[in-house]
């Protein structure tokens, strides 16, 4: 049985766009990192998480968005959210993500005033 | 409490299978009448026991059996993930405050936090070398 994840890296303007598929979880994180990575090493310093409505996303995977946060903090970058269900929304609360990173309802309000 | 009244699976120790039981869960808690907004609360919760019981209980072996049990009453709906290890107890709560401070190390303990904080009771029972059981209810509607 497969984790499946699709990640693939866009820009609009200055922000470095990383559009997330399918299972954010432990398994996966590789992909989700070298994303992050990848965006870090040309100078992105804002970078917008856009998830699929149908991600699954469990605590493995919560721990990497945490870890790419954190990282984010120590390379002055912003990263900001968007796509998340409304249960998931809870669960970046729930774990105290949203006191380091903004949730926005949609890609437009997230790209506003980035 | 009749028979009818509980429903049990088991799965390999295989990541991936957890959602089988996720969907499982989605099916019952539609069954008993739960909000959506609880579904999604069970889904995660399952996802996370049967994901524990995968990795930390059973070690990833295969051929390990992690078994669930869906037992509806009156007034809850009681899951249990049981599987054939040794458990990793309540662990520590993680702290996002001391990752973010510059511990870099991967968070680890996400998963029993939301257990906790998703379902309205959570047990943790563990008979070392034997078994580990977590048991959590959702209390249902009047």
């Amino acid at each position: 049985m497969s984790n499946d994840i699709e990640v693939t890296i866009h820009n609009k303007g200055d922000v470095a766009i990383i559009n997330i598929k399918g299972d954010v979880t432990a398994v996966t994180a590789e992909a989700i990192e070298e994303a992050y990575q990848e965006v870090s090493l040309v100078g992105s310093t804002k970078i917008l998480l856009v998830f699929a409505k149908e991600c699954y996303i469990n605590s493995g995977g919560i721990a990497i968005l945490i870890s790419i946060v954190s990282e984010s903090q120590d390379n002055k970058q912003v990263i900001r959210i968007t796509g998340l269900s409304e249960h998931f929304h809870k669960i970046f609360d729930m774990v105290g993500l949203t006191r380091y990173t903004a949730i926005f309802p949609s890609e437009a309000a997230a790209l506003a005033g980035f | 409490m009749g028979s009818e009244n509980s429903f049990d699976l088991q799965i390999p120790s295989v990541l991936g299978f957890e959602k089988v039981v996720v969907d499982f869960a989605a099916s019952v808690g539609k069954v008993v009448h739960l909000p959506a907004e609880r579904i999604e609360d069970l889904k995660t919760a399952v996802a996370e026991a049967c994901t524990n019981a995968i990795e930390h209980g059973n070690k990833m072996k295969p051929h390990a059996r992690v078994s669930v049990s869906f037992t509806i009453e009156e007034s809850k709906l009681q899951v249990a993930v049981q599987d054939e290890g040794m458990g990793i107890g309540q662990a520590t709560p993680p702290s996002l405050e001391q990752t973010m401070a510059g511990k870099k190390e991967r968070p680890r303990g996400w998963g029993i936090f939301l257990i906790k904080n998703l379902m309205d009771e959570v047990e943790f029972e563990t008979r070392p070398g034997r078994w580990n059981v977590v048991r959590m209810v959702v209390r249902l509607q009047e």
